[in-house]
């Protein structure tokens, strides 16, 4: 099952803050769809995630990010 | 919430008004912004620390049920304690039986020019509760000794000593040994300092590297010390405190860190335990 998050509300570092917490609370392998705004977070989301190895596709507005 | 508890948020919520109204003697109010979610405030008061790849939620709760005992609110006490309450540590304990003096300002960064003549612990606490409301503090006004360290250490998960005589250095290190209890030790004389982490059974405690006091020691009032010397040897204890407190990075136990603050030459000296050590030697064999 895939979880969602919605971080379209929040600005750096919140955004990664809540992104990485849900992480962490799923197991390796499991996926989460990550809803944000274009700009900041489209672009640091899926760096911060790949930087910490998570498998990251993008698509439009939702950053699809599997657990390592 | 227990009464203490209670007592404290009150009176700590009474402090900030005056505070408040003494800065801004004709400013109007602003309105009460609207209190968001305590979570989500949580989350962005530990924001820039949970950001860090080696800290985590689980790293962030360990803190937040974590008790510590700082004894001193000086030099190094105020550095510790103040960003141990920043990080969100659950509890602070603050023992210290002296009262502000003018020639403390320089480098004790929890005291300021109106608090000359109140104690420190209660000075302390104070600045911490308006740093991080969350966190329990719990000034003690006395001095640790022989006589009363495994009382006052009771009950915490950690200890960091922030205090200034070999007196205190040698009592709380053998209540922390006894208890178990894992300690922080630090010390800035003049141009040097020393910093020391402490897990009792697993490794050399502070009377295994340093059997005696040294000869004819100087105090600080006689060495003279420089503020920043001692924020960089209290910044370390805190960092020695919360990587012991989470499991994070690497504590510096079994060694202890000898900082050259003139030259800024650190040397980490590995130390043993001593088996005939009076104070953990035979605790654990």
């Amino acid at each position: 099952m895939t979880r969602t998050l919605d971080i379209t509300d929040l600005t750096c570092p919140m955004t990664w803050v809540k992104t990485k917490l849900e992480l962490e609370r799923m197991a390796p392998g499991e996926a989460l769809d990550v809803r944000c705004r274009e700009g900041e977070a489209l672009e640091n989301v899926p760096r911060s995630a790949r930087e910490a190895g998570h498998a990251v596709s993008v698509e439009g507005t939702t950053i699809r990010i599997v657990r390592a | 919430m227990s009464n203490s508890r209670r007592n404290f948020l009150r009176e700590l919520a009474g402090s900030v008004r005056d505070v408040t109204a003494a800065a801004q003697p004709t400013a109007p109010r602003a309105p009460e912004p609207e209190p968001e979610p305590l979570e989500d405030t949580r989350l962005e008061r530990y924001s820039r620390q949970l950001v860090l790849p080696e800290w985590s939620e689980a790293a962030q709760e360990a803190l937040a049920r974590a008790s510590v005992l700082v004894l001193g609110a000086g030099a190094l006490g105020s550095p510790v304690a103040m960003y141990l309450a920043g990080a969100g540590v659950g509890r602070l304990g603050i023992v210290d039986d002296d009262d502000v003096e003018l020639s403390n300002l320089h480098r004790q960064l929890l005291h300021f020019t109106p608090d000359l003549g109140v104690p420190k612990a209660h000075s302390a606490a104070a600045k911490l509760g308006f740093l991080n409301p969350e966190v329990v503090v719990e000034p003690y006004q006395v001095r640790l000794d022989a006589a009363n360290a495994a009382g006052l250490i009771e009950g915490a998960d950690l200890v960091v000593d922030c205090s200034d005589s070999f007196e205190t250095r040698y009592a709380v290190n053998a209540a922390c040994c006894a208890a178990r209890i894992p300690l922080v030790e630090g010390g800035v004389l003049g141009m040097s300092g020393l910093v020391m982490a402490i897990r009792p059974g697993e490794g050399a405690c502070y009377r295994c590297a340093f059997p005696a006091p040294p000869p004819d020691a100087p105090s600080c009032a006689t060495a003279g010390v420089l503020g920043p010397a001692a924020g960089v040897i209290g910044s370390l204890q805190a960092l020695e405190a919360l990587k012991l407190l989470t499991g994070v990075g690497e504590p510096l136990t079994g060694a202890f860190l000898q900082c050259d603050l003139a030259t800024l030459a650190f040397l980490r000296v590995s130390v043993q335990r001593r088996s005939d050590c009076p104070d953990c030697g035979g605790a654990y064999a």
